[in-house]
């Protein structure tokens, strides 16, 4: 059995990890590029969502390397992410592949059912070792997000512009490379502590824009076309709530952990949006609410055709909060140039705002 | 004579524009880009220059449009700036109490919103480019007549008709399929113009407070059609602007006006030596990674002066110490 999956953002390091410890095979396919694009987009139905499109593509590149089993979420929200893996069963199966496809609904199975599904594709492991092998790829994660805050905060105010991404990147293969809790340990220490030490420019107070929307978009940088980097080239420190490790968490130990980062934002959106609308929808609402005083402006990411951003995005502009939103919309259509000319405006739009409401503010 | 020059090069169009001291204008053009970007930019500076005094002194050029990068590289811009940002300063240079900004292009359409002078919010078309001036351009020469004459024939309308807007091409089918029915042809270019309005401010404007004064630019603003379906939906008076379809170009000399009085620098422009260079581009692959980017690089006399198009800076750097 060779397991392979579809790619999202940095948190295949996660699965790479559990694999390698319970010795299960896997291919990996390669990172979201044009050709993963193309492949996904020629099989799948033109108005499903971009994240439908790329995970297909990585499915077949996965396929086509050898792998036999295709891991895949799942779930019985409100959104058509739900039945996203049936449909794209099927789509491989009349293009004539073989394999397994392996779902999870990681929310509504919660950690015992993931824990199940590892021991079970590891050929019966005794459970320690499984637990031990979770309980690792989990610490990676949040690695990976410590990490990736102080990345952002670099970014922004950088003498030399690109080091901190290196070093990102650096720290993803550190942490990939770590066996044990201990390597991890010295990894993440290690690649903080070298964050700090990136010459900036500690005069700039930079904007903060905080990036939200829709999940995968948001967490793969190749839907949304870098958008971190680029709004970080612009001198810009983003600010992003949705981490993988988070969102692992409150989708596993949910009820163990009481209330989360989640409930405060469906209480923020309460006074204009009362119920789930499925994927983010009711989360970028909130987001909104939340950080209309700590932010300077907020980028909202959506793919094209989803229901729920679209739902948020109408909602937006009626929040009585002084914050401007850029909504950026992506799809395989979606040009790199378009993107920078309306991130370059809109860093533009905020510097000019918080200069007048400083020059307001002394007289 | 000290003056600034504006440059803006978008899809469609390439606009110059020359302002002196007093930020009044000296000069203009609006050209085709007929697909041919570097030419246009060389052959615009070539009657810039034959139309400027010999005493013209330049003390700062901008760049903006689409094609703001590759003009910025060829002639040497002391500022570089995003569309958006440029017609909001082009506005406010005529209108200083200006609210709401209608922009439609070539191939985009914009809103601006403004405060007390600062641009407070805008929104630009995203996945759809229905309604903007190529597509009027496309019906002009379908029913063979000059798109300067569209907006006036527009206006002889008795009773428009109603035309599907939201898709082009859909858009066409029905102007046909009216066309069959009998109906006049007047009266289909303004049910068109009616249609755009309609589309520009169920998408564009979305949810977007659009208050007077409105000022009504691009090159779509020539036409009268769209003028007045703008002035029956909004119900409020539309403000064009003396040289509104160089205003772009009017803002890109403005900021470099402002870019050289802060900065106290000397200008980076080139001169006018550079419409005599022979520019040059080629694209290739990138395969240092498996993003395989396609990286456009420009050569002038044979040198590379800018290399762009990669998700990582990687070809931007090399690029770097030839640039200025």
């Amino acid at each position: 059995m060779k397991v392979t999956w579809p790619h999202l953002g940095h948190s295949d390091i996660v699965l790479k990890s559990l694999f390698r410890d319970l010795g299960v095979d896997m291919v990996i396919a390669p990172p979201n590029n044009k050709h993963s694009l193309t492949l996904g987009v020629k099989h799948s139905p033109e108005f499903v969502c971009l994240p439908f499109k790329l995970t297909l593509g990585n499915m077949i590149e996965g396929l086509e390397l050898g792998g036999d089993t295709i891991i895949m979420a799942a779930g019985s929200g409100l959104c058509r992410f739900g039945y996203y893996a049936k449909v794209q069963e099927r789509i491989l199966r009349d293009l004539g592949y073989e394999f397994d496809m392996v779902t999870t609904a990681l929310f509504e199975s919660k950690i015992v059912g993931v824990a199940r599904l590892v021991k079970r594709l590891s050929g019966g492991a005794p459970l320690s070792k499984v637990i031990a092998a979770i309980r690792l790829g989990l610490a990676k994660l949040s690695a990976m997000d410590d990490i990736e805050r102080a990345v952002h905060r670099v970014r922004a105010i950088e003498i030399n512009k690109g080091i901190a991404t290196k070093l990102f990147q650096e720290a993803i293969n550190a942490i990939d490379y770590a066996s044990d809790m201990s390597g991890l340990k010295k990894a993440k220490m290690d690649y903080i502590a070298q964050l700090n030490d990136v010459a900036v420019d500690t005069k700039i107070d930079p904007l903060k824009v905080g990036v939200m929307g829709e999940f995968y978009v948001v967490l793969e940088p190749f839907a949304n076309m870098d958008v971190e980097i680029e709004l970080g080239k612009l001198g810009v420190e983003v600010k992003r709530s949705l981490f993988v490790s988070h969102w692992t968490k409150f989708s596993l130990f949910l009820n163990a952990f009481g209330v989360t980062e989640k409930e405060k934002t469906h209480r923020a959106a309460m006074p204009y949006l009362k119920r789930d609308v499925g994927g983010d929808g009711w989360e970028s609402v909130g987001e909104v609410v939340l950080h209309a005083h700590s932010y300077n402006g907020l980028v909202h990411l959506s793919p094209f055709t989803c229901m729920p951003e679209i739902i948020a995005q109408n909602i937006m502009p009626s929040i009585k909060a002084d914050i401007p939103v850029l909504t950026l919309i992506s799809d395989e259509q979606m040009g790199r140039a378009g993107m920078l000319t309306r991130l370059e405006a809109f860093v533009d739009l905020l510097h000019r705002r918080r200069s007048a409401s400083l020059a307001g503010a002394l007289g | 004579m000290d003056v600034c020059l504006g440059i803006d090069v978008g899809s469609v169009t390439t606009k110059f524009a020359v302002l002196d001291e007093k930020s009044d204008l000296v000069t203009s053009l609006y050209w085709r880009t007929s697909g041919k970007p570097i030419t246009m930019i060389q052959e615009g500076l070539k009657e810039v220059e034959q139309r400027l005094p010999l005493n013209a002194n330049i003390l700062g050029v901008g760049t903006t449009g689409s094609a703001r990068y590759l003009a910025g590289v060829m002639v040497g811009a002391d500022v570089i700036k995003n569309e958006i940002t440029a017609h909001a300063i082009g506005a406010l240079h005529y209108v200083p109490d200006v609210q709401t900004v209608m922009e439609i292009g070539g191939q985009d359409s914009k809103i601006i919103l403004l405060r007390n002078g600062v641009v407070v919010d805008f929104a630009m078309n995203t996945v759809c480019a229905a309604g903007t001036g190529s597509f009027l351009d496309q019906q002009a020469a379908r029913l063979g007549m000059k798109i300067e004459e569209f907006g006036q024939q527009a206006l002889q309308s008795e009773t428009p008709v109603r035309i599907a807007g939201r898709c082009t091409v859909f858009a066409e089918s029905d102007m046909i399929h009216k066309q069959q029915m009998g109906h006049r042809v007047e009266d289909i270019l303004y049910g068109l113009c009616e249609a755009l309005v309609r589309n520009y401010l169920n998408n564009i404007a979305l949810g977007k407070e659009i208050t007077p004064p409105i000022v009504f630019q691009g090159g779509v603003a020539f036409n009268q059609g769209i003028i007045r379906a703008f002035e029956e939906t909004l119900k409020s008076q539309v403000i064009v602007t003396p040289h509104h379809e160089v205003l772009g170009a009017i803002g890109a000399a403005l900021l470099a006006q402002e870019e050289i009085k802060t900065k106290k620098e000397k200008s980076k422009f080139k001169g006018f030596e550079v419409t005599q260079l022979d520019y040059r581009t080629s694209s290739f692959e990138c395969k240092a990674c498996a993003n395989i980017c396609e990286i456009a690089q420009i050569f002038s006399d044979g040198r590379v002066i800018a290399r762009w198009g990669g998700r990582c800076d990687m070809w931007e750097r090399t690029s770097q110490p030839e640039r200025m």
